[in-house]
């Protein structure tokens, strides 16, 4: 049987884990799941395997690294460099760092498949897209693994590859494109927060006494770079426990790494009220600084009021030009916790964005720091009640903080004490980094059987746009209405077709349909046609047919819609003509979607 | 075979294939010419010398810890303050630095300042200082330094190249 393997592609890590699933000790227990190492440049002319793959690659001028030092065991000339070397050149050549390349996965404000890494790259350097960088570091986990386990190929083991719970059915198209351009096949894909809770009933198997039937787990889990919420509900079927996922909060760009930058601003600002100004390489590396004193004095048995920055000196003099400083607690402490966990009410929800006129091409980053006040507008946002979670589960680097977790629980506590109802209770998980990686390889384990599942569907709600056949007003965009494709929560392996919904296509010609998304709209069935695209619709990127012109140009064929989603948890929509021919919708990622 | 066969045969043999036919050439007793290869030329391989091991480690000390910075730096003015948090610093780089190429352990594990009994005679392992005897062998002694052992080494290959360069000048391009 072949090999299960769990890949976490993550913002600013990956991550591989695999069992074997012939290994199980006993019938009763299931087989062990093994973190995995990746072999990687560590430095130029040194490889090494890691714990964790950088999720940076950088682009090699001809002056960069000495001939012939970016050789892997497996490609002695690679195009691109992944990993700790690229990170390490990166920060010091940033025109050529590719980063963030998941992040940018799900942006509709930009040609997803164009060469548009890295933004600020000089003029002369071949960029490569979001989908090429995320399908180089899979490639690199490819060719890892076969070297270490030369008898058992990648291309023949089971492989789940995660994405947040909060990507929508573009995004997780383009993922599951990037991994099939790397070669890769039998892929499902598995949601985070999903695989940081069957990591928690690997370690738990006595999880079914720790939670029973009307329970509601909240996930919350905030990594390097993002921010993603799920509910999952314990219910019950013919006398068995089922969890479902019930809520999938929106993709908020908010993470470690914003906090740490708010501290090197912290301390930079303090630096300048006695004159000492830093340089961009200084400021890097006190954020660095900044990032290993948050550490220290977030351990829970560490009491200092300060922890000292030393900044070394720029070149040979690193004594004589040595910037000296430290982090208090307390300024931490109010960075930290008032500045991204401020304690609030449930109704306080998170300034919009303002939209600024002419708007630069960049990550579009959440525009209020207050991860509360997102976690109160999830909660809030579940239909008409507050939803109140019974549980909680606590995954991602952030979160290995006691002060962070305390304070968040003293928050929902607050809140849920305002509706009457009971404190949460923490489900108690060790903090590995492999948490996503060793769930996704535990997923894959119940996928066979041998374990138990969550089921979930789609994420969100689907509409296509419908062009209503009023009279046109010259100069006013025809009203659009919305029909329902794929209901939340649509399972896998499921079918809706709309057979009173016809539309004549054009052979040769494109046909294109708006296609929208919401997280906050559960209840639409499918087939549910809404008078008007409103706020709590997104629209994304647009889905296109080509009927292929084989000498019937010009004739127009009647066709019906239907919304597939497949045993792999992927959303497809296909037409169907009357005499059976069906032709597959894709996403145009490559227009740009506006807003 | 008889001479006018072997003469037209030997004719056309020549004239369209250009080499004599396999039958005239054994009856003569011709030995075909087998292609001689030179010898391959073997490119004299620069050797390995003892100081390209020391310039690695320092390179590396220098590119992780910046440890060759601080030891050519002149820190005659600076106070103990000032040297003392560079010196934190580097330390802690240069530490996890060697930790990943090299795995020390101490040669005796005991407390420095107490009694122990001598193992064995190994001059290069165990140094005798003090009251030593004439025959050079003692059976116990104070331990005043726990000595190192170098477990594992795990380098990098070394290019047998002249190695001038410890670290590179850098040039911040505006």
């Amino acid at each position: 049987m072949p090999y299960i393997i769990g890949i976490d592609l993550g913002t600013t890590n990956c991550g591989v884990a695999f069992v074997d699933p012939n290994a199980a000790a006993d019938a009763h227990t299931p087989p062990p799941v093994t973190a995995q190492t990746v072999e990687q440049l560590t430095n130029p002319g040194e490889v090494r395997a890691e714990p964790l793959l950088p999720s940076f690659l950088y682009l090699p001028g001809p002056t960069d690294f000495p001939e012939g030092s970016i050789g892997l065991p497996w490609n002695e000339t690679p195009a691109y460099v992944v990993g700790q070397l690229a990170q390490k050149r990166g920060a010091e050549n940033v025109g050529r760092l590719v980063s963030s390349a998941k992040s940018w996965l799900s942006h509709g404000g930009v040609d997803r498949t164009s060469s548009l890494l890295p933004l600020a790259a000089p003029d002369g350097v071949g960029k490569i897209s979001p989908v090429a960088a995320s399908r180089a570091y899979l490639e690199h986990i490819r060719d890892s693994w076969n070297q270490a386990h030369p008898e058992e190929p990648f291309e023949d083991q089971s492989i789940l590859v995660t994405v947040p719970a909060s990507f929508d059915a573009v995004a997780r198209e383009l993922t599951q494109h990037a991994a099939e351009e790397a070669g890769y096949k039998n892929i499902v894909l598995l949601e985070e927060p999903q695989a940081a809770f069957y990591s928690w009933i690997e370690r738990h198997p006595n999880w079914r006494e720790q939670v029973g039937v009307g329970d509601l787990i909240l996930v919350v889990d905030i990594g390097g770079g993002t921010t993603d919420f799920t509910l999952i509900a314990v219910t019950e079927e013919g006398g068995e426990l089922r969890l479902e996922r019930v809520a999938v909060g929106e993709h908020i760009l908010l993470g470690g790494d914003n906090m740490d930058l708010a501290l090197a601003r912290t301390v930079e600002a303090q630096l300048a009220e006695k004159n000492t100004k830093l340089d961009s390489m200084q400021l890097n590396a006190l954020w660095q600084q900044c990032r290993i004193a948050k550490e220290k004095m977030l351990q829970p048995d560490s009491n200092e009021k300060s922890t000292p920055i030393t900044i070394l000196g720029r070149g040979t003099g690193l004594v004589g030009g040595l910037i000296k400083t430290a982090l208090s607690r307390e300024d931490l402490y109010r960075v930290l916790l008032e500045g991204f966990f401020p304690v609030t009410s449930s109704t306080d929800m998170p300034q919009a964005r303002r939209r600024v006129g002419l708007q630069e091409i960049g990550l579009p980053y959440a525009a209020d720091a207050a991860i509360t006040r997102h976690l109160a507008k999830f909660l809030r946002q579940q239909g008409e009640q507050f939803a109140a979670p019974t549980h909680v589960l606590f995954n991602g680097g952030v979160l290995r903080a006691g002060v962070v977790r305390d304070r968040l629980l003293e928050t929902l506590n607050g809140w849920l004490m305002a509706e009457g109802k009971p404190a949460v209770k923490v489900l108690a998980g060790e903090d590995l980094m492999h948490a996503v990686s060793r769930g996704a390889a535990y997923y894959g384990l119940a996928r066979q059987g041998k374990g138990v599942r969550i089921r979930g569907g789609t994420a969100r709600t689907y509409y296509v746009g419908i062009e209503s056949s009023m009279p046109a007003v010259p100069g006013l965009p025809a009203p659009l209405k919305a029909l329902t494709v794929a209901p939340f929560g649509m399972e896998e392996g499921t079918d809706h077709t709309f057979p009173d919904r016809e539309f004549g296509l054009i052979v040769g010609e494109p046909a294109e349909f708006r296609f929208f998304t919401s997280a906050v709209r559960k209840d639409d069935p499918a087939g549910a046609m809404l008078d008007e695209v409103g706020d709590d619709l997104e629209e994304l990127s647009p889905v296109e047919v080509n009927l292929p012109a084989e000498g019937h140009a010009g004739e127009i064929v009647r066709v019906t819609l239907e919304a597939v989603v497949t045993e792999t948890g992927m959303l497809q929509l296909w037409c169907v003509a009357k005499d059976g021919r069906r032709w597959k919708l894709e996403f145009n990622v490559r227009e740009r979607v506006s807003g | 075979m008889s001479r006018i066969s072997s003469a037209f045969s030997s004719f056309f043999a020549i004239l369209f294939r250009g080499e004599l036919p396999v039958r005239v050439a054994e009856e003569f007793g011709f030995v075909r010419k087998s292609e001689v290869k030179p010898p391959p030329v073997v490119k004299p391989q620069p050797e390995i010398r003892t100081s390209d091991g020391a310039l690695q480690m320092l390179s590396i000390l220098q590119r992780d810890a910046r440890l060759i910075d601080f030891l050519m730096e002149d820190i005659a003015g600076y106070s103990d303050d000032q040297v003392g948090a560079a010196v934190r610093s580097l330390h802690e780089q240069s530490r996890s630095s060697l930790g990943r190429y090299v795995t020390l352990s101490p040669i005796i594990d005991g407390v420095e300042g107490t009694r122990t009994r001598i193992e064995s005679g190994d001059v290069q392992a165990i140094k005798l200082i003090g009251n030593v005897p004439a025959s050079g062998k003692a059976s116990q002694g104070i331990l005043r330094h726990k000595g190192w052992r170098v477990d594992k080494v795990d380098l990098p290959k070394l290019q047998p190249k002249e190695v001038t360069v410890l670290a590179p000048a850098e040039i911040e391009i505006e």
